[in-house]
């Protein structure tokens, strides 16, 4: 139960050439690990997090999974703005064939919406939202997390609570904020100019990191 | 890997898909006609209102014909209803459901099947229905169909692989969905809907026996009333152009998916 990147590629064609993403990135992250991934804006976080979750391929070396990970979290989820909260949850359990109203009471109980979980999303707060789609892929009870940090939960009731199971489960976070990667995660990788390196002292990946 | 394990593969990747297939459409519906009742009940008003329409006004000022006027333009735009629904909405499927594609389980096709199910399954019942009004109100019941079926059942396909390769050439070049809805709004006259082959002069015929959904048409109408008229079709033309179309469709929401990816990561 692992996730295993082996010499993975990634370049965009861009004006004027190609921008490396990746330049053979090698790693393993086996099941309940939890792994920071800091980058400086623009050093290609996010494209890594899409290629870990298996929504784009690299274009050479290959991505073994033999645990089950999340969406990536943070960059939305194709919930839809004209159903509800509780609708989209449902959705949600339909797509990852897990009993939905388990997954309906879960999110109710976690999320904080109260009578908002039976409106629409459009008429949510940035700040519910957030709430909805974090209590929803909780609910759906991946081995790992996936989870980019622009997360709009910060120092809440909500935000604590969301940290504390989320240390129960493996997670995979991608942030470019020392402090968050230093409360969550047990391990650490630097991702600059294409190169992804991994450091399994924290303090000695923020150096680097804060080096850059 | 040994042959069963391939077979077990397979059977829980169709079954994943099929789930996947499901969910989108539940969604879909939820989200298309809103959470009210009567969202549902316009899935199915809007082809009969259009078909009865149309049907009526050509009832009224019509040569009568060896058939109802009704019976035929009123079920026959139904049937052009699939084609319609499918490609009009075809362009805007990708960008619509975009998001959905962070769920490693959602591929592009998927999208694209969930929502032909829907349009050939409403269709399917407004045509049920609205052959059995007529049958009620003394008209004549189909005589085949099981071809009225299979007319309904290759429109759909027809229109899938075409509404592939529409959605990849909206998404390639811009402003390109504008011009395919004016198309297939255009291409009402010509696809079979007004006519029988037979009324046509020969090399008139000749013409519009290129063009796939007139051989749907002539399907339908051949359940419908084949024996009071010379139906001219070809079913295995009709099934080459399925075929073709979706290979070239599918191919082509490949490369549309790579793109993407770059896509978004220039704009972000």
């Amino acid at each position: 139960m692992s996730l295993e990147l082996i010499d993975v590629h990634k370049s965009y064609p861009m004006l004027g050439g190609r921008r490396i993403i990746l330049a053979g990135a090698n790693g393993f992250v086996a099941r309940g690990e939890r792994l920071g991934i800091l980058g400086r804006n623009g050093s290609g976080k996010s494209t890594l997090v899409r290629m870990i979750a298996g929504v784009e391929a690299p274009n050479r070396g290959r991505i073994k999974r033999s645990m089950s990970i999340s969406w990536p979290i943070g960059m939305g989820a194709g919930l839809k703005p004209t159903l509800t909260g509780e609708e989209n949850a449902r959705f949600i359990a339909r797509l990852y064939g897990k009993r939905e109203d388990r997954i309906v009471d879960f999110v109710a109980d976690f999320a904080e919406l109260d009578e908002y979980y039976r409106m629409p999303l459009m008429t949510y707060s940035s700040g519910m939202r957030s709430r909805l789609n974090l209590s929803i892929s909780l609910a759906v009870d991946f081995d790992c997390f996936l989870v980019d940090e622009a997360l709009a939960v910060g120092d809440t009731r909500f935000g604590r609570a969301f940290e504390e199971r989320i240390l129960k489960y493996g997670l995979i976070l991608i942030s470019h904020s020392p402090a968050m990667v230093r409360r969550l995660c047990t391990r650490a990788a630097v991702l600059d100019q294409g190169i992804l390196t991994f450091y399994d002292d924290i303090d000695e990946a923020l150096a680097t990191y804060n080096a850059l | 890997m040994s042959l069963t394990d391939e077979v077990a593969l397979v059977l829980r990747g169709a079954r994943v898909q099929n789930r996947v297939i499901v969910s989108l459409i539940i969604r879909e519906l939820g989200a298309r006609f809103g959470r009210y009742y009567f969202g549902y009940i316009w899935l199915f008003i809007e082809p009969l209102l259009f078909g009865s329409v149309i049907g009526l006004i050509h009832y009224m000022r019509d040569r009568p014909t060896v058939f109802g006027s009704f019976e035929f333009f009123a079920v026959g735009y139904v049937m052009f209803f699939i084609f319609r629904g499918i490609l009009s909405r075809a362009p805007t499927a990708i960008p619509a459901n975009r998001p959905l594609l962070f769920h490693r389980l959602v591929t592009l096709p998927d999208i694209f099947f969930a929502r032909h199910m829907i349009e050939f399954f409403a269709c399917s019942g407004v045509l049920a229905l609205m052959l059995a009004g007529l049958y009620v109100v003394g008209g004549s019941f189909p005589e085949s169909p099981i071809q009225v079926l299979a007319a309904l059942v290759l429109m759909t396909l027809l229109s899938q692989g075409l509404a592939f390769i529409f959605a990849s050439i909206a998404e390639a070049i811009e402003g390109a969905a504008r011009v395919l809805q004016v198309f297939t709004f255009l291409f009402m006259p010509l696809g079979g809907l007004f006519f029988l082959v037979e009324w046509l002069p020969d090399w008139a015929q000749e013409i519009v026996l290129w063009i796939p959904t007139v051989h749907v048409f002539e399907l339908l109408r051949d359940g419908q009333f084949g024996s009071r008229f010379r139906p001219i079709y070809d079913v295995s033309y009709l099934i080459g152009w399925i075929v073709v179309t979706h290979l070239i469709g599918l191919a082509a929401l490949r490369i549309t998916r790579e793109r993407l990816g770059v896509e978004k990561a220039l704009s972000s």
